[in-house]
């Protein structure tokens, strides 16, 4: 580069601060706030295609008997004459699930909103380790990019299940789609496991550790504490699902015999492998596998009751309670796993264990529930699209948490396991609760993201198509489960008991196509505000969180001065002692600032003694600064 | 953060801890619960194992004694090093540093005679007799741990170069404190993972 | 093959690949060309010609028609949205309009749910339950609709009416309320206590399924392999013999010990390694056969012209320069003779032996009698499978390597069901509900409650003994005895190769 160059570039840098590359701002970012961006868009478009699998099987299960030529230009040898192969059928229920669970709901939502939200309102220039952050987006890209991949491999994707149970997934002959598309299927999950690990050290050290002055624990939005705790989970369980899938690894590529024990296959013959154990992977992949469920709910949980508080004009009801229970759901996640397996033959005593711990975690639930409908009671409530979905979250939250009771009982679960009833309540309870959370984030921080505003009326036209058909497709789900329909069924027509559910499945997946349909409202809004989108001022909201005080213009540091501190909690909507409806987290009122002028007069420790605290007592100076003692 | 424009510039409050040891804890707990997820794959396997006639107990390679004998003595090291640097014993750090290192490569190089006394004994990872899954465990732990431990090793020679840069001193202990506390958690694992696999054969 | 029956598409499709594989092979055999060009002529068909008319144009022009709506009213609301800002006056009160649609969606919900609850209510929960713990289940399972019911209908209900009663409103301010310790603690309690009972009730219900088997219960086992389902009754001595995959043969479909079965599968197996061996000998040959096949392939273009053929060619020639052959080769010896070892080592164990296995009966149907307490041993061949009874209120995975079992007693003929359900063709079936394959969804076996032990002995009689007996006359339908180790009659699919 010339020194002319250089000169301009150099005086350029002057004018405009934030000078970025293309690549450095877009691609290779480590603002936070980009990094986001990223993983939303990743996980829309993963979203886009757990969708339309999930929409393939459907037109399978509906008309069994038909032909549909679409299929065919789609999926080629798959689909020959239009029609669905059984075993590509199991291929996209493996991969819709996993796409959905992990892709979409895992990093699609805690992800993009972690890594929104963290650092914005606890009042932090940017995660703890921005790099790894930046790491985090990467594995991940490349993690769905390899799942997809195994879509398209000439035997199939991994098609046992999300779960992907050995003896099942780990043999060859015993299913095409055990073969490479398997493989390929570990190699994703080994690739996200340790995204959602760098992700979750980050998120977890940034709320610990970042804090802006005042922003003490109990002040932190319940965006936050759900993130947090998310979080912790994700960073606990996952390295066990890690610990499954090396195992499962070495029993298909290497011969052990982790998982595998008396088997004969057709064509083979008996395989040697006595003794391993294929309960063993159910109880290590459960482990993670429960904690996951909250993993996904929780922050929507968390993105719902900021919304709900904000358009209610109310501060959120039972703000420790609703802590408390996060807490409380957090713990009992790492000790219900068995409820997956009541009917695999476990020890029916340790089934009662399960059983106990399992039917506990309601009652947090029910209590966040009850809280977001007091929170309502005597609100005043604007209905914009991010209060509708959080409604709705409440809404599918409730009657999918309901049929939990069941599932959770292990008599009943006799009778339910791994029928329609179950798919029912998690498609209604995390899916689209979830899903409704991320919808509710989109829209309350799209301005926040692109400064631009969303149109409302595209919002509401999206939110009553998707809540209702949402609802025709997973309601009638419980009947056909409570009359013993199979789930991961390729079709009912062998079983004449089945016919009475015809028209159901029909009804169904019509509206899983309208639901398909309401979603290009959506997109076409998302895409077209991000460019054309009414301007959206600082705080469109008038909402109260620390991320509302940063400028119009996003910088990389998010303040372009100091962090402002935090006085007071984050719901302090509709005060009485005020003539606004909101108090601003950030904005001082006049005794909070005596207090400022007396705290000033202690003087912060010196750079040198922050660093010579002992690494033995990181935590003790965490937790002091969880309790506000430091 | 090379990119940092104007705004860091601005003196923010210090957070309480340094972002890069509190990362580093958390990073101990994540790779604990994994190994925690494999050692009680080992006890809940165990009995059902046996139960089929699937399981052999053997002894632990004497290697791996030896092994355990040098983790001790080179988180002793690691812990004169880094009390070294603290006093701003320059030289004496930047050797005990060098003696952690060779300490950590002899761990290494008893870990790969114990796999040989092993696989002598026919307790390959993929056994002769494929029931016997006991070995399989050792190996998967054993495994597990020595990529740690490799990871602590690459740690410590970027210390102890930095420490040859005189950058490793009372005023800069960042880099000193991760290996410190990395290479003590490498330690105390494998004392727990080598009683464990003892006491649980 | 077992494929074969179920005449899945997947199997056929198999089937066909085989078959493609064989021919090629065969071909190649007799030294190619004019001849594996003939041969690749039957079996691939030649390329679909382009053309517009092979495209479905009345779907994709629906397609675009449907996007082009979508995007005429995303316009359409775009300029909604234009002229609100223009005029600086709502259109519409969407704030209302918004909360009037929940009510209305609420109600329409509600009137679904409860037309639903009616027009399926006889096969909800399949009616009444066929088994005596079935009904204890179902009165289990009432008290908890009861109760969830009613939480779902108060908490909706409250959520759509708050939604409607507090839609927003300039003139007033919302209730600065954000905390009430008795409310909080009232709806932590009163869950608890609820979910206690039906905790308590769930235990019991529980312990009484999984843990009460009566003394006289009869055991049957049940078998599910890839993709169907055997059952195997004790024969005359009451007694179900032993087992063990290792002993699976393709007479010996669920590996029970008896000595004629197991010799004929040792002596197979012997054959068989004696085969390997053979292989392994020549593998130096059957390589350099392979690579003149494939380089004749490549030299003379077929390569291009038949690439099926040519990738299979090209595998085996892969396979046999790699060593990739020689290991596979290897690896299947030593599976044949461990499996070979461990034999023997269970037929020195004569108590494993015991001849017990001898009479008994390997059915495709499963008859049991009414007001009979059973136990079912499930095993798996391959993978998971669960055996799922919805009728009966039963389910179980059937786990490789680790034997289950449930206990029941059918309380309800099928006789009785068809009428209570007004179907004369009703049936009862063991689906298999845990994923197992392709063909799972085409996983089951007929179970038929009847109402006599004399009914049951007549269908009891027809089945036939693993070894048809040789002094006694043989039962009616079974095989004529002499060639002492003969498949039960009713499972001609069972074949290996």
């Amino acid at each position: 580069m010339s020194t002319a160059a250089m000169h301009a570039e150099h005086h350029h840098h002057e004018e405009h601060h934030h000078h970025e590359s293309f690549i450095s701002k877009y691609v290779f970012s480590m603002d936070h706030k980009m990094i986001s961006k990223q993983f939303l868009i990743t996980g829309m478009i993963m979203g886009m295609v757990g969708m339309i699998m999930s929409l393939l099987f459907r037109l399978q299960l509906a008309w069994p008997d038909e032909q549909f030529s679409i299929l065919e230009t789609l999926l080629g040898k798959w689909a020959v004459d239009g029609k669905l192969d059984p075993n590509f059928y199991m291929g996209l229920v493996t991969i819709h699930g996993t796409i959905m669970v992990f892709y979409v709901l895992t990093a699609g939502l805690s992800g993009t909103f972690s890594n929104l939200l963290i650092p914005l309102q606890v009042g932090a220039r940017d995660m703890a380790s921005p790099f790894m952050n930046m790491l985090s987006y990467w594995f991940f890209l490349a993690s769905s990019v390899v799942l997809l991949i195994s879509v398209g491999v000439e035997t199939g994707p991994a098609s046992g299940g999300w779960t992907v149970y050995p003896p099942l997934s780990a043999l060859e002959k015993a299913m095409p789609g055990s073969g490479l598309g398997m493989t390929l299927w570990l190699v994703a999950i080994a690739l996200f496991i340790v995204s959602s690990l760098l992700g979750g050290i980050n998120y977890i050290s940034t709320v610990l550790n970042m804090r802006t002055k005042g922003m003490s624990m109990n002040r932190m939005p319940l965006t936050i504490w759900a993130f947090f705790f998310t979080a912790i989970l994700g960073l606990l369980s996952f390295p066990v699902l890690l610990g499954a899938a090396l195992f499962l690894i070495f029993d298909r590529s290497f011969g052990t015999s982790f998982y595998l024990s008396d088997i004969y296959l057709e064509g083979v013959g008996a395989l040697e492998n006595i003794g391993g154990s294929p309960v063993l992977y159910q109880h290590l992949f459960w482990f993670l596998g429960h904690p996951e469920v909250y993993i996904i709910l929780m922050p929507a949980l968390g993105i719902t009751s900021e919304v709900i508080s904000c358009n209610a004009r109310k501060p959120i009801f039972g703000y420790t309670a609703m802590v408390i229970s996060l807490m409380g759901i957090s713990f009992l996640s790492f000790i219900v796993w068995g409820h997956h397996m009541f009917i695999t033959g476990m020890n029916p005593f340790l089934g009662s264990v399960f059983m106990i711990l399992t039917l506990i975690i309601a009652v947090p639930s029910a209590v966040k529930a009850f809280n977001y409908i007091t929170t309502l009671w005597r609100g005043n409530l604007r209905f914009t699209p991010a209060m509708l979905f959080s409604i709705g979250l409440v809404s599918f939250f409730i009657s999918g948490g309901l049929t939990g009771i069941y599932l959770g009982n292990a008599a009943l679960d006799i009778q339910l396991h791994d029928s329609y009833f179950v798919v029912a309540h998690f498609h209604l309870v995390m899916g689209s609760a979830a899903i409704f959370g991320m919808f509710a984030g989109i829209y309350h921080w799209f301005p926040k993201m692109y400064g631009r505003m969303m149109n409302n009326t595209l919002g509401y036209v999206h939110f009553w198509m998707t809540f209702i058909t949402a609802y025709l497709v997973f309601f009638p789900m419980h009947f056909m489960g409570l009359a013993g329909v199979p789930r991961r069924y390729y079709q009912f027509t062998l079983v004449k008991e089945f016919d009475v559910w015809m028209d159901v499945n029909k009804l169904i997946t019509v509206s899983a196509i309208a639901a398909g349909v309401a979603q290009l409202f959506f997109l076409w809004n998302f895409f077209y505000s991000i460019f054309r989108g009414k301007k959206a001022g600082t705080n469109p909201w008038q909402a109260t969180t620390l991320e509302w005080s940063t400028p119009e213009e996003r910088i990389h540091g998010n303040w372009p001065g100091e962090i402002p501190t935090v006085y007071r909690g984050p719901h302090e909507y509709s005060r009485p002692d005020r003539e606004e409806d909101f108090f601003p987290q950030y904005i001082p009122d006049e005794s909070d600032l005596a207090q400022t002028e007396t705290q000033k007069t202690k003087t912060a420790p010196s750079e040198s003694e922050v660093e010579e605290t002992e690494s033995a007592s990181v935590f003790f100076a965490a937790i002091k600064r969880v309790f506000g003692l430091s | 953060m090379s990119n940092s424009s104007k705004v860091n510039r601005i003196k923010d409050q210090q957070p309480a801890v340094p972002p890069a040891r509190l990362n580093l804890w958390l990073f101990m707990l994540a790779s604990s619960m994994l190994f925690a997820a494999v050692v009680s794959a080992f006890i809940v396997h165990r009995p059902d194992a046996e139960g089929r006639g699937a399981w052999t107990a053997f002894d632990l390679p004497v290697f791996f004694l030896y092994s355990t004998i040098i983790v001790v003595a080179s988180s002793v090291t690691a812990y004169l090093a880094q009390k070294n640097a603290k006093n701003d014993e320059l030289a004496a750090n930047r050797n005990l540093l060098l003696v952690t290192t060779v300490l950590g490569v002899l761990f290494c190089i008893s870990q790969y005679l114990g796999w040989q006394q092993m696989i002598r004994l026919d307790l390959t990872f993929v056994n002769a007799r494929p029931e016997d899954i006991s070995a399989s465990y050792v190996w998967v732990i054993t495994a597990l741990h020595f990529v740690h431990i490799l990871g602590g090793i690459a740690l410590l020679i970027a210390t102890w170069i930095s420490a040859v840069r005189l950058n490793v001193h009372k005023k800069s202990m960042g880099l000193m404190t991760i290996t410190h506390t990395y290479w003590h958690f490498v330690g105390v694992l494998w004392i727990f993972l080598y009683l464990f696999l003892y006491f649980a054969q | 093959m077992l494929n074969l029956c179920l005449k899945t598409p997947f199997s056929t499709k198999l089937e066909m690949k085989m078959d493609t594989l064989r021919k090629s092979l065969a071909s190649m055999a007799l030294f190619f060309t004019p001849i594996l060009a003939m041969a690749a002529d039957e079996v691939i068909a030649p390329p679909k010609e382009f053309s517009l008319a092979n495209y479905d144009w009345i779907s994709i022009l629906s397609v675009l028609l449907a996007l082009l709506i979508i995007l005429v009213v995303a316009r359409a609301f775009d300029i909604g949205a234009l002229t609100e800002k223009i005029t600086g006056k709502s259109v519409v009160k969407w704030n209302d309009v918004n909360a009037w649609v929940g009510v209305i969606v609420l109600v329409a919900g509600l009137i679904g749910v409860w037309y639903e609850l009616k027009y399926h209510s006889i096969y909800l929960m399949l009616g009444n339950s066929a088994s005596a713990h079935g009904s204890t289940y179902d009165s289990m399972f009432y008290w908890t609709f009861g109760f969830t019911f009613f939480v779902f209908i108060v908490t909706e209900v409250l959520l759509f009416y708050f939604m409607f009663r507090y839609r927003y409103s300039a003139d007033r301010k919302a209730h600065y309320y954000f905390h009430n310790n008795k409310l909080e603690v009232i709806w932590t309690i009163v869950p608890t206590i609820v979910l206690t009972f039906l905790v308590l009730r769930g235990f019991t219900t529980w312990s009484k399924i999984t843990t009460e088997i009566p003394k006289e219960s009869q055991e049957v086992e049940v078998f599910a392999y890839q993709f169907g389902w055997k059952a195997r009754y004790a024969g005359d001595d009451n007694n179900l013999g032993n087992s063990n995959f290792t002993l699976i043969s393709g007479t010996n479909p669920l590996g029970v010990a008896e000595d004629n079965a197991v010799d004929e599968l040792v002596k197979e197996l012997e054959a068989e390694v004696v085969k390997i061996k053979g292989l392994q000998a020549s593998i130096n040959d059957s390589v350099a056969v392979w690579k003149k096949n494939h380089d004749y392939m490549v030299s003379t273009g077929l390569s291009r012209t038949y690439p099926e053929e040519y990738k299979t060619v090209k595998t085996k020639y892969t396979d046999g320069i790699s060593g990739a052959y020689e290991r596979t080769l290897e690896k299947d010896l030593k599976r044949k003779m461990t499996n070979l070892s461990r034999i023997v080592e269970y037929k020195k164990d004569r108590t494993f032996f015991d001849g017990s296995a001898k009479d008994d009966k390997i059915t495709t149907e499963i008859v049991l009698v009414k007001n009979k307490p059973y136990v079912f041993k499930f095993r798996a061949r391959d993978v998971i499978h669960s055996a799922y009874m919805p009728d009966f209120r039963v389910q179980m995975n059937c786990v490789p390597g680790m034997p289950t079992q449930f206990a029941f007693t059918p309380t309800m003929t099928t006789e009785e069901t068809r009428k209570a359900r007004n179907n004369a063709e009703y049936d009862y079936y063991l689906y298999c509900n845990k994923i197992c394959g392709g063909a799972h969804y085409n996983m089951k076996i007929k179970v038929t409650v009847v109402d006599s032990e004399a009914e049951y002995n007549t269908w009891m009689a027809s089945q036939a003994p693993f070894v048809a007996p040789v002094a006694v006359p043989a039962p009616a339908g079974a095989a004529p005895s002499g060639d002492s180790a003969t498949v039960a009659p009713v499972t001609p699919t069972v074949a290996m190769k």
